[in-house]
């Protein structure tokens, strides 16, 4: 199959890419541009450990083919901190003891971020909603729930 | 059968405990774990994101055939197209069995690295390896089979029955060939007591069956594993594991390789809850692969290929209780038929321990357990979390709550009336490892518990009136310690580890036990901080792999914070005597006078001489001291034998709406009591309860993996899609499940700790299904339990 070239923007940084048509957006950020953060959990959209934002949106990186993202923004885990600094979001998670094996993590982590972005302030059955998509074995999502909570009262202070 | 052995001793423990308590510097405070940055940022590397310059892809052929034999295999079409290739023609014959947790003679081995044989769909027949994963998999597809298909049973009962294929016709214990009749893999039978005159004397005597469904683990990282052939004949390995030292013992038994030439190096496991307590199946296979292509090889199973690995052991259990009028039990019989799947990775063990699960749950004087293990072709079956305690609780606990209901008695009263508590022999590991319990919050949490919930106004079944009714129930679980106690027993329980002073005074343990995910290493790293009195901060976990750490059995058994962190502490208690030493030729005083305090400001641990001013020193200063003046580094090696298997205990109480329409079944509110000694990590400690509350939910609510009798394929086909589990927003809302600890003081554990894991799942099939009962008057003793099961058992009911 032939590659074919994208460009995105990758947690900010301008890149340029071959890829093959039939290549998924999950593979080319873990094997081209070795950001291993983004998991692979079932390759059905069933787990949401793949989430990734595009444009801004949780989408699953599982199913999404890179050459149909050509001039997206792509924001994954490994681009939540800034200058060292652990987003609101991520932060919330460490001290709220929502992290086990930690292997969902970066995928509802960013799923958090993209539900904050449009949702400042969202209740408990709101991000329980949210959290349809993604499978965590380890927590019951209790502390997950309760870390979002905390992390949009913390960002609603700016 | 129980005795006591100690008594009027907890008040005593509870005291130390207290006083304790107060003192310390790091256990029972809140802190984040070490591994949460890593983990949030997306930077902790699990096997699946190893990358290692030259390696090969694997993909492996499986067996599309529940049970068949292979009458030709041909490669040469993926061989001609460059990847390399390996069939069980090749790879190595000799038998294995992936878990050795338990010792040689109880350690049933009947598979082989790749077979011609395959007993289950998704069985590895074949495998490949390419330079990208593209390529391996259209290798694959080149790669001819001829199978005989052969007929294959589902079903444990019928596979029983004569004339059905036999599985296995033989296996191997030790180096002896043992046969295999009627598909049986493993049988046990317990008596104590007289069983027949212990049902004479009840007043009550009641017999009941509980179906109990199969799981899958749907840990979040599928099987993988990485593998880099070395110069030397060696190999190195990272792989998802709950035991680095058993992974490198097995692979240099299959292949012939000194263990010290087999690296396995320790990488953060993304969840297991029991999946990884034996060597996983890719491992070998990979390993093989990475020594035919002379390259290093990387395997990463696909969802699909996971779920027709491992799953949770299903089981049909009888059981015959007989009570006296007052609720206090004399005679149970249990008969139990457990279905292992295509092999028997540990179905001696398991059913042993589910008689020790029985006898540790009630005092019983009359008591007869026997249990079968049958071999049927599908997915083999394994550890998960609680070890068939789940399944036990489940019957028990529920015939408990109707022999309360029948006698009009409060199952509370009951449960205070039976329960094996301090001062009886607990066994921790089936019927070869016991210990005497020495701390019991079983009453403690009961009490509290009943009352936060507000279990005297839960009202009866008949009362409720609607579509729409609310329940409440009430369930006692525990889960042992460790598999360590007095007598070595069946299964290998001890701990290593190395802890070392840097030269900065910051320490390095190298700790080979794994981490799940629930913290155990975490627990760990703050046992080893108060044994030295020293910051949390100024303690790491170094990386470690066979070569460079000390043997620990496995992660398992709920033994990760009681005999883990036990060694930790007798290690670091070994480093600290070594540091007072050489303070004291510093300072000038004797070792025994000196003390360590933790200061938080200038990260070190002060060494102090209490009472005497300027007699003071920093950690850091000792061990540069005892560089530059070449005393040597400040270090120690050691292992630890727990002799004791402490049952950390927890009473669940939970709150479920059933909808008499639908047959759903809602959880609303819990409130969740547990006793695993002293905390050592107050938000971990919540968090693994938590966690154990929703795979326990969705165990007795939603999961089990189901087959297709024709052509024996999983009906989901490995799909997480066509497979039902709990969701976010099925689970109560986090204001709405509440947890407490008892304040008890486990003399034998670290700091007074014990165990939490494995007891907060075991109650919780059972309390659903006790709420379930509170709300619309049915028992319901088949798991998943399903809206078509509550809907037939009501109208069941009805039919009445």
């Amino acid at each position: 199959m032939e590659e074919r070239k994208i460009r995105l923007k990758v947690n900010g940084k301008d890149c340029e890419l071959s890829v093959k048509p039939n290549e998924l957006l999950l593979n080319v950020l873990r094997n081209k541009l070795g950001l291993t953060g983004t998991k692979y959990g079932c390759g059905t959209g069933d787990c949401g450990a793949c989430t990734v934002l595009i444009n801004n949106e949780p989408r699953l990186s599982c199913l999404t083919l890179a050459v149909t993202v050509d001039g997206a923004e792509i924001t994954t885990v490994e681009g939540l901190a800034t200058n060292g600094k652990l987003h609101p979001i991520q932060e919330a998670f460490v001290k709220h003891g929502a992290i086990q094996c930690g292997f969902c993590i970066p995928g509802i982590v960013i799923m958090a971020k993209g539900l904050l972005d449009i949702n400042p302030n969202p209740t408990v059955e709101e991000i329980k909603e949210a959290l349809k998509g993604h499978l965590c074995r380890c927590t019951g999502y209790i502390n997950i729930i309760k870390a979002i909570k905390a992390a949009a009262l913390e960002m609603s202070k700016g | 059968m129980q005795t006591k052995f100690i008594s009027r001793e907890q008040k005593r423990h509870d005291k130390k405990g207290e006083r304790l308590s107060s003192q310390f510097y790091t256990v029972g405070k809140p802190a984040p774990r070490k591994d949460a940055i890593p983990k949030v940022t997306g930077q902790e590397k699990f096997t699946t994101d190893v990358v290692v310059p030259g390696m090969l892809y694997g993909r492996v052929l499986r067996s599309p055939y529940p049970h068949a034999r292979v009458k030709r295999i041909d490669t040469s079409k993926a061989e001609a197209m460059g990847a390399v290739c390996i069939t069980f023609e090749e790879t190595p014959k000799i038998k294995y069995n992936e878990r050795i947790v338990s010792i040689p003679s109880a350690t049933f081995k009947d598979r082989t690295v790749l077979t011609g044989k395959p007993l289950h769909v998704g069985e590895p027949i074949a495998a490949v390896a390419a330079e990208t994963e593209e390529k391996a998999e259209k290798a694959l597809k080149l790669i001819e089979v001829e199978y005989e298909p052969l007929e294959a049973v589902f079903d444990p009962i019928v596979a029983m029955k004569p004339g059905k294929p036999n599985l296995h016709d033989h296996i191997i214990i030790e180096d002896k060939v043992v046969e295999i009749k009627n598909n049986i893999a493993a049988k046990l039978e317990i008596a104590e007591g007289d069983v027949e005159k212990g049902f004479q004397e009840a007043d009550i005597v009641i017999e009941r069956e509980a179906k109990l469904g199969r799981p899958y683990h749907a840990q979040l990282e599928t099987k993988s594993a990485v593998c880099v052939p070395e110069p030397n004949g060696g190999v190195t390995i990272w792989t998802t594991t709950q035991t680095i030292h058993n992974c490198r013992i097995l692979i240099g038994e299959i292949f012939g390789i000194p263990l010290n030439k087999v690296c396995v190096k320790k990488v953060a496991l993304g969840g297991s809850f029991g999946s990884s307590i034996q060597m996983n199946t890719i491992l070998p296979i990979c390993v093989a692969l990475a020594l035919k292509a002379k390259k290093p090889v990387k395997l990463v199973s696909t969802r699909e290929e996971d779920m027709y690995d491992h799953c949770r052991y299903s089981m049909i259990i009888k059981y015959k209780l007989g009570a006296k009028k007052d609720g206090r039990l004399v005679a149970g019989q249990m008969d139990v038929v457990v279905d292992i799947g295509a092999h028997n990775i540990q179905a001696y063990p398991l059913i042993g321990c589910m008689a020790g699960w029985l006898v540790d749950l009630y005092k019983i004087p009359h008591i007869k357990y026997s249990a079968k293990a049958v071999y049927t072709n599908k997915a083999p079956a394994c550890a998960m979390q609680g070890f068939g305690n789940p399944q036990v609780n489940f019957i028990a606990q529920t015939m408990m709550n109707e022999i309360a209901e029948k006698l009009g008695l409060d199952p509370i009263e009951v449960e205070l009336k039976n329960y094996v508590g301090l001062g009886d022999v607990f066994w921790g590991q089936g019927p070869t490892v016991r210990s005497v319990i020495r701390s019991c919050g079983v009453e403690e949490l009961i009490k509290k518990g009943s009352e936060m919930i507000g279990w005297r106004n839960r009202g009866r079944p008949e009362e409720k009136k609607g579509d729409i009714v609310r329940g409440i129930g009430m369930a006692r679980g525990f889960h042992t310690s460790g598999a360590g106690g007095p007598l070595p027993g069946e299964a290998v329980d001890f701990s290593g580890a190395m802890i070392k002073i840097n030269e900065d005074g910051t320490v390095d343990v190298i700790a080979s036990l794994q981490d799940m995910g629930g913290g155990a290493l975490e627990a760990g790293l703050r046992i080893v901080a108060e044994t030295l009195g020293v910051p949390l901060d100024c303690v790491e976990l170094a990386p470690t792999d066979t070569c460079t750490s000390v043997y620990d059995v496995c992660l398992h058994a709920t033994r990760g914070v009681y005999v883990g962190g036990g060694t930790l502490k007798k290690v670091a208690e070994q480093v600290r005597q070594k540091l007072l030493e050489y303070a004291s030729r510093i300072l000038g005083t004797y070792p025994q006078y000196l003390k360590i305090r933790p200061d938080e400001k200038r990260k070190q641990g002060i060494i102090y001489a209490e009472g005497i001013s300027g007699k003071e020193i920093t950690i850091r200063e000792v061990a540069a001291t005892a560089r530059n003046k070449n005393w040597g580094t400040i270090a120690a090696v050691d292992s630890l034998r727990q002799a004791q298997c402490p049952p950390a205990y927890t009473v669940y109480f939970l709150e479920v709406e059933v909808n008499k329409r639908t047959g759903e079944v809602r959880p609303v509110r819990a409130v969740v009591g547990a006793d695993c000694g002293t905390v050592i990590d107050p938000i971990y400690a919540v968090a693994q309860i938590h966690g154990s509350f929703y795979r326990g939910l969705s165990y007795a609510l939603y999961e089990d993996t189901r087959y297709n009798r024709k052509t024996g394929e999983l009906t989901n086909k490995g799909f997480l899609s066509g497979y039902n589990i709990l969701k976010a927003p099925d689970m109560p809302n986090p204001d709405d499940v509440q947890v407490f600890f008892a304040s008890t003081y486990e003399e034998t554990g670290p700091f007074g700790a014990k165990g939490i894991g494995e007891a907060a799942i075991n109650p919780v099939p059972a309390v659903v299904a006790n709420a379930i009962y509170n709300a619309i008057g049915v028992w319901i003793r088949q798991t998943p339990i399903t809206p078509e099961r509550v809907l037939k058992a009501l109208k069941e009911k009805g039919g009445e």
